[in-house]
């Protein structure tokens, strides 16, 4: 009878806690930090210690040189892995449990997803427009939502279209300056047995960024409801343009721009160019044997639209759960516009591009040798950062990885004989159902 | 049996355990509840709640509630879960009857009376499984990766066109993968199975006038019947629960979607796409599924037995 008993209570306790424990985590994030007062700056004199977790190396040394100046604002850095890869869901579970960093390295297209788990803290309430002007206008569109302003730019990637002028010349083409070029000069290299650019199916990330340069604007917020317009004519034309690149082989689908495939046969010269970010250069250094072999230009054109596109682009956002969202808000602006902060940061963790808007890095105001001496960094992509070159309506939207992936999935299907036009028109009715069933307000766009 | 001690000694055995088992089973009941039954709970239970957050980003509220079986409706509506799903049944039926049949050849093979030295070949076809899922998929990749494989350029030589990684090749090319992984460990549960055989039935067999081939057929294969079971079970088991080759396949091969096995798919709608609840739900189908499986495998087995 008493280990009857015994036993009853050890699994009434046994539930009990399940019971505690499943209704402990029901559902983390659903009460907003920014509903709630301002958190004070830390008095003077008060020494506080920021937590950044970001997966950039050697960050820690970059936040000593602002150590070395605010002996009051001490900052230590995390490492954490890339993105989806690891370091998202460490900060989702952080937030969930309550604690976490001050600041989190959050991709630019990753803040609305964050948002919707109440995870950011609303910088305009800590004046973060005193400091808008010294960031680049279209970067500063992304981490700005609704009424406020969710995350610090950090870097980005301007794009440009790297070549091999070897490989270009031996079929008496120059770097295109259109698309419609672009297509005659793939065709050319086409029937020397290399590719001018490759197409992944699985990363939808880079095709977003060609309808961002032909004028698309994907999703966007208007009168409390999401409107989506992603089978617009505009995407919809980059869609046939890119359809018709690939059944006629102008564009290999093997493999995607920097995978091992990619370096194998880029150091097979089987890879003429690639139309990639900034970030680029220090990923094609890794081709073996092709140290001044390749070149940057501007990137072709659309007829509509702009010079350029950014693809990545990350920012340093202030999580929910900091004590000292102000200060650090500071340090971030500190680390991504001040000379020394962007100088650190190039110099130990290799950033992608500065997103100030006056300057790129004392590091990136030279010619290359690897680029054969050519100032590609102020020649190219400073112009193509610009705010002038660059599509300032596009933003990104809560379920942005998800609705990359159903892109994707709808590309693979060209492989059995779909289309890419099919695959961006079953995609906007699959996003539109998925924001849905999340309970979010969206629209399609009536043309 | 009448003797009054032993009555008493075992009576007090029964009615006074004392806490000593509770305290000697303790450690391993508070792992066992935490991380087994507890997180079963919890994803059960997940997978009937439903978060939705309205507005544009959930500032117009978020309500929990319990939603009976609309997760798993969502999940079911998934195509890319469906055909996850599918996909590992074909390449279940494929590789676990190839894996399986290879095993007990070798087995065979090694357990015969002709066997050169079978500890070594046993160890060499064994070594394959030290080696874990991530390292081989890497190891395997550079053979599957045009412009860096071997295969590929010799292939081409002779005029052969292979592509390991395309939409239609690559589910083999993982089967490959698993099949050299496990079928050396499947191999040693079979040979320490063949080594319970007694050594009597085979002289009788002999006596008989049974050759290698008659006895492999009529008296190994019989007798190691519950180990084959086992070795197909655990197999179709691991075969729903694949996730490590795929994964870092897919770094190489674009065919390979972020939903390409179920577990693939819990994990990207989970970690991915931050929805807790249709993952639990796809979680608990795919247990559902293996446990289907297992248990139609096992009373087919039982049923031909008898």
């Amino acid at each position: 009878m008493t280990t009857m008993t015994r036993r009853n209570l050890l699994r009434l306790g046994a539930l009990a806690g399940a019971g505690a424990v499943t209704a402990g985590c029901a559902t983390p994030g659903t009460t907003s930090v920014n509903a709630e007062p301002t958190v004070p700056a830390a008095p003077a004199g008060e020494t506080i210690t920021l937590t950044y977790w970001a997966w950039l190396k050697d960050l820690q040394k970059v936040c000593d040189v602002w150590n070395a100046q605010n002996p009051h604002i001490q900052v230590q850095a995390s490492w954490i892995q890339g993105g989806n890869a690891g370091g998202y869901q460490k900060l989702y579970s952080a937030l969930a449990a309550g604690g976490g960093p001050d600041l989190g390295q959050v991709e630019l297209r990753s803040l609305p997803e964050f948002m919707l788990v109440n995870g950011l803290v609303d910088l305009r309430r800590y004046g973060v427009d005193d400091y808008a002007d010294r960031y680049n206008e279209a970067l500063w569109q992304q981490v700005s939502y609704v009424d406020g302003v969710y995350g610090i730019p950090q870097d980005s990637g301007p794009m440009a279209l790297y070549y091999r002028p070897d490989l270009l010349d031996a079929v008496g083409a120059a770097p295109p300056q259109t698309w419609a070029q672009w297509a005659d000069v793939a065709r050319a290299v086409r029937d020397t047995g290399a590719h001018l650019d490759c197409f992944n199916y699985a990363d939808a990330s880079w095709f977003a960024a060609m309808a961002q340069q032909a004028g698309a604007r994907w999703l966007r917020v208007e009168d409390d409801s999401w409107v989506i317009a992603l089978a617009d004519e505009t995407t919809l034309e980059v869609a046939r343009f890119f359809d018709a690149a690939i059944d006629e082989g102008l564009l290999t689908t093997a493999y995607g721009q920097f995978s091992t495939p990619w370096f194998a046969a880029a150091a097979n010269n089987d890879i003429a160019g690639l139309i990639s970010a900034s970030w680029g250069d220090a990923l094609l250094q890794g081709v073996s044997g092709a140290s001044g072999l390749w070149r940057v230009a501007p990137m072709p054109r659309w007829e509509t639209g702009y010079a350029s596109s950014f693809l990545g682009g990350s920012s340093a956002a202030v999580m929910a759960n900091s004590r000292h969202p102000k200060e650090a808000m500071e340090f971030a602006v500190w680390m991504t516009t001040r000379p020394e902060g962007i100088n650190a940061m190039i110099e130990h963790c290799g950033i992608g591009w500065s997103p100030a808007s006056d300057y790129i890095g004392s590091a990136r105001e030279g010619g290359s040798e690897f680029f054969g001496g050519q100032p590609y960094n102020t020649e190219v992509f400073e112009p193509a950062a610009a705010p002038a070159a660059q599509n300032l309506e596009w933003s990104w939207w809560p379920i942005t990885q998800q609705s990359f992936n159903i892109l994707a999935d709808g590309f693979r299907a060209k492989a059995a004989g779909g289309t890419l036009v099919d695959a961006v028109v079953a995609a906007q009715g699959t996003i539109v159902r998925t924001f849905r069933n999340k309970g979010l307000t969206i629209r399609e766009e009536t043309a | 049996m009448s003797d009054p001690t032993t009555v008493r000694r075992r009576k007090r055995s029964v009615s006074s355990p004392g806490a000593a088992p509770w305290l000697l089973l303790a450690p391993f009941l508070a792992v066992f509840a935490f991380t087994f039954v507890l997180p079963i709970i919890v994803a059960v239970g997940n997978s009937f709640t439903r978060v939705t957050r309205l507005g544009v980003f959930g500032e117009e509220g978020v309500i929990t509630e319990f939603a009976w079986f609309a997760n798993y409706a969502q999940a079911l509506e998934n195509g890319n879960f469906i055909a996850s799903i599918g996909r590992m049944l074909l390449f279940g039926v494929v590789q676990v009857t190839v894996m399986i049949t290879l095993s007990t050849v070798l087995a065979l093979l090694l357990e015969s009376a002709s066997a050169r030295w079978p500890g070594v070949f046993r160890a060499i076809y064994f070594l394959p499984y030290g080696i874990p899922g991530v390292v081989a998929t890497i190891l395997w990749s550079f053979l599957y990766v045009p412009g860096l494989s071997p295969i590929i350029d010799v292939a081409a030589w002779v005029g052969w066109d292979v592509d390991f990684l395309g939409a239609g090749s690559v589910l083999w090319s993982i089967a490959n993968i698993v099949t050299w992984t496990y079928a050396g460990y499947n191999m040693l549960i079979i040979v320490a199975q063949l080594k319970a055989i007694p050594g009597e039935v085979y002289e009788a067999a002999r006596v008989d006038g049974a050759g290698p081939l008659r006895m492999a057929f009529a008296i190994q294969l019989p007798l190691i019947r519950p180990a084959l079971v086992l070795t197909v079970v655990f197999s179709i088991i691991g075969t729903l629960q694949l996730f490590a080759e795929p994964q870092v396949l897919a770094t190489v091969a674009p065919s390979i979607d972020s939903e390409y096995t179920p577990n693939l798919s819990a994990y990207t709608t989970a970690f991915a796409y931050n929805d807790y609840n249709v993952a639990a739900a796809q979680a608990v189908l795919i247990a559902l599924v293996a446990f289907a499986l297992s248990f139609t495998f096992l009373r087919l087995t039982n049923r031909s037995s008898s």
